[in-house]
């Protein structure tokens, strides 16, 4: 074995962008993930045992079911290192566990998209405002808020209004509007099913009323506004909400009438027609046509995207020169039967200087060995640090025979 | 946003911690025979065109869904009584057993490939295993080792058609974090497994009949028990029916013991004819979460300003009603920068924490990798 090292040619980092196109349908309360069917397993009628349209994070728990097959769950002893689960809240955590408790979690941990209907986005909870002094004496802070989520999200429209001033809260574009005062459906759509970010262009949300695409919605300017597309009404153009692509939001602000059809589209609400603020109604939020009404049948959606993934590879190219690279320290290499050492003592140790290469040069003749030529096969490349140590291998799918004269450039590839 | 750098004491400030997770395991027996298919040929077993291991699945192999849960196969020590060159599959038999001892247990002195033995010291070259079977648990289930003293297999006793009658219970319960089990050997860690009736006291080689290997997720277990009795171990009638008889029903054929499904068998015939008798399988597996925790400090007299516009308005403090209320600021982050200025990470306080010049705070900042 020899070590040489990478020139400065010779290691490229590259990034593999890749797209993969995201579907989900909703209606009536499920939600269905790039087109597939809730699966059911021989045990359990859930073979995932996640909600349909969720992803099953490491997929560890298949078909399995309590009294049958029990299902796998993680724990965690308590000890001075004070690592928890989320589950176990602090309070919990530091009064009802002592240390050597077990706290258990659970499988599987599933990921999934969202929809959260913000009647009045900037409301806070009343009765309880915090009597913390102000700028102005006798003021108070105000309370918590009903939607934190919308409040965790002001930073961030406000900064992507570079792009388009429909993502500013408060703006007096246009006719003027503030986002703490209009009804809005967030959509949140996690990473693992977005990777890196939703790719600009290639957002499309289409309304359906009993099976007939009424209304759509796309990036078309890469700006992050969703543009009301497809239609010959006279809202065809306008912007009727924005997306966050490296965050995974979709706030949906429009609510002008899609078509006239007056359906049950929120909890507790009355019949309304199709505005972009319901979009999404049934996402996990809990509207079904048990929870709204009957007539929220006729209503579906359809998210579609395209998922960008960057992947880092390192391409390396690992040479063989004509004249280096012909010797093996494999044992076998050398002819069998010979003395390694020629002399040991308490003072010497001397190995043979003379052991012989075993000559496996193939001849096309019976019974005639050909003349011996240094050679040696190569099977794998080592990969080490710049302290020597191995951080990696590559195996060839078959080795290659290379001879004194020849010159060989491996292309390894990594991807990290 | 804020600035204000505090330099961190590597001697004081800092400091390294290791945290295991852990997971508990449960494979039952209907997962491994029985569940997708008729057995032996069920879907979620995959034999290979090469015969030397069997694959199992936690559901038919060919769904995206379907995890590798194990694989089985068998060996045989050359100086077995059961390594005639006429048996079946003998040559790969031999060669199973050698890769296994050479990758856990490596070699003697005299540059031997070691042989299992059902007791902690390999060198005695007593209580040998020669005919075993290798359960090679994935590294998915496995993780970064099976947690010491966890461990327990049980295995039906019955006859072959209603195997799990009665059965056998195998655990390292003599194993623990700190001692009842060897170290120093290539596989890492390994501790036997004992018959779970057998006491602690009497825990010797004839209750023994395995080994289990914590890092490298590997079991072995000695044939003998399934031997019949006379042969040392428990179990007779190991295999009959379509396992021995090509055509023959599962549960028909004659009882044939392990050493004559060893001998005789092919690896993939043997090994449905063990998978036949699991009942269960449980162990917890570890993961190490190493951490560096960073002790923040914020003494008295610091980080009780804001470089946050909001913080001040027309030139005043928005959080003072008068000049000499004391200075007060909200913690809501912290950055760690390295020794060039340049942030490297952001902690997140879940709520904003009040800081003035009456209290000292000092935030634990950990870092899990």
């Amino acid at each position: 074995m020899s070590l040489r090292k990478f020139g400065p040619n010779d290691i490229l980092l590259n990034t593999l962008r890749t797209y993969s196109a995201v579907e989900y349908l909703i209606y009536d309360g499920k939600v269905y993930y790039n087109h597939s069917p809730n699966q059911s397993g021989t045990v359990s009628d859930n073979l995932l045992s996640v909600t349909g349209g969720a992803l099953s994070l490491y997929e560890y728990n298949i078909d399995r079911k309590d009294g049958v097959n029990p299902y796998i769950y993680p724990y965690i002893t308590k000890d001075s290192a004070r690592s928890s689960f989320r589950t176990a809240g602090r309070t919990t955590y530091y009064n009802e566990f002592a240390y050597g408790d077990m706290i258990t979690g659970s499988y599987p941990l599933e990921g999934r998209i969202d929809r959260e209907y913000m009647t009045h986005p900037g409301a806070r909870q009343t009765g309880s405002d915090v009597g913390l002094p102000v700028s102005s004496p006798g003021s108070t802070f105000a309370a918590a808020p009903i939607y934190p989520h919308f409040y965790a999200l002001k930073n961030k429209l406000n900064y992507y209004t570079y792009l388009s001033e429909h993502y500013r809260v408060s703006s007096s574009f246009g006719g003027g509007w503030d986002k703490s005062n209009q009804a809005i459906s967030l959509i949140s759509v996690p990473a693992i099913m977005f990777g890196s970010k939703l790719k600009e262009g290639s957002i499309s949300l289409k309304w359906y009323v009993s099976g007939t695409l009424k209304g759509e919605l796309r990036d078309s300017k890469e700006n992050g506004e969703l543009i009301e597309v497809n239609r010959t009404g006279s809202n065809t153009g306008e912007v009727a909400g924005v997306v966050l692509y490296n965050e995974g939001f979709l706030l949906l602000t429009g609510s002008w009438a899609i078509c006239d059809s007056p359906m049950e589209l929120e909890i507790g609400a009355a019949a309304d027609d199709p505005r972009w603020i319901h979009f999404g109604a049934g996402a996990y939020d809990g509207t079904t046509t048990a929870t709204a009404g009957p007539t929220f049948a006729s209503a579906a959606f359809g998210i579609s995207f395209q998922a960008q993934s960057d992947t880092q590879a390192y391409t390396m190219f690992a040479n063989a020169h004509r004249g280096k690279a012909n010797y093996s320290n494999n044992p076998t290499y050398l002819q069998s039967g010979q003395t390694k050492l020629k002399r040991t003592s308490s003072m010497v140790y001397e190995e043979n200087p003379s052991l012989k290469i075993k000559n496996f040069v193939s001849s096309s003749l019976l019974d005639y060995n050909a003349p011996f030529k240094r050679q040696t096969i190569i099977s794998r490349i080592a990969l080490y640090d710049k302290d020597k140590n191995l951080i990696g291998i590559a195996t060839m799918a078959n080795p290659i025979l290379k001879d004194e004269d020849q010159d060989y450039t491996f292309k390894i590839k990594l991807d990290i | 946003m804020a600035k204000s750098y505090q330099p961190l004491n590597v001697n004081t400030d800092v400091t390294t911690t290791r945290t295991l997770l852990h997971e508990v395991i449960p494979l039952t027996g209907t997962i491994i025979s029985g569940t997708y298919g008729v057995f032996p040929d069920e879907e979620n077993i995959k034999n290979y065109t090469h015969g030397q291991f069997q694959s199992v699945y936690d559901y038919p192999y060919l769904s995206s869904s379907a995890n590798h849960i194990f694989d089985l196969t068998l060996g045989i020590q050359s100086g077995s009584s059961l390594s005639a060159s006429t048996n079946t599959q003998m040559a790969k038999k031999a060669n199973m057993y050698n890769e296994y001892a050479q990758l856990l247990l490596g070699y003697d002195k005299a540059q031997n490939i070691e042989a299992f033995e059902s007791d902690v010291n390999v060198a005695d070259d007593d209580n040998q295993m020669q005919d075993c079977f290798f359960i090679s648990l994935s590294r998915l289930l496995t993780k970064d080792q099976i947690k010491k003293g966890t461990f327990s297999i049980e295995l039906g006793q019955g006859a072959f058609d209603n195997a799990h009658l009665s059965t056998i219970t195998l655990t390292d319960t003599g194993s623990s974090e700190t001692a009842g089990f060897a170290l120093g050997r290539p596989g890492g860690d390994y501790a036997v497994l004992y018959d779970s009736t057998a006491s602690l006291s009497t825990q010797i080689p004839t209750s023994s009949y395995g080994v289990i290997f914590y890092q490298a997720g590997v079991v072995v277990l000695s044939s003998s028990v399934f031997n019949t009795a006379s042969g040392g171990g428990v179990i007779t009638d190991f295999a009959s029916g379509a396992i021995t008889q090509t055509g023959a029903a599962p549960d028909t054929g004659p009882g044939r013991d392990a050493s004559y499904m060893i001998a005789t068998s092919s690896i993939s015939g043997t090994c449905d004819a063990l998978r036949h008798r699991i009942k269960n399988i449980s162990f917890n597996n570890s993961t190490e979460i190493n951490s560096t925790i960073y002790f923040c400090r914020m003494p008295v007299n610091q980080f009780n300003y804001s470089s946050n516009p909001t913080y001040t308005n027309a030139s005043k403090i928005v959080v003072k009603n008068v000049a000499s209320d004391l200075p007060v600021s909200y913690v809501t982050t912290i950055g760690l920068y390295n020794a060039s200025n340049e942030l490297l990470a952001t902690a997140k306080l879940s709520e904003p924490l009040r800081k003035d010049p009456t209290n000292e705070l000092t935030l634990r900042v950990r870092l899990d990798y």
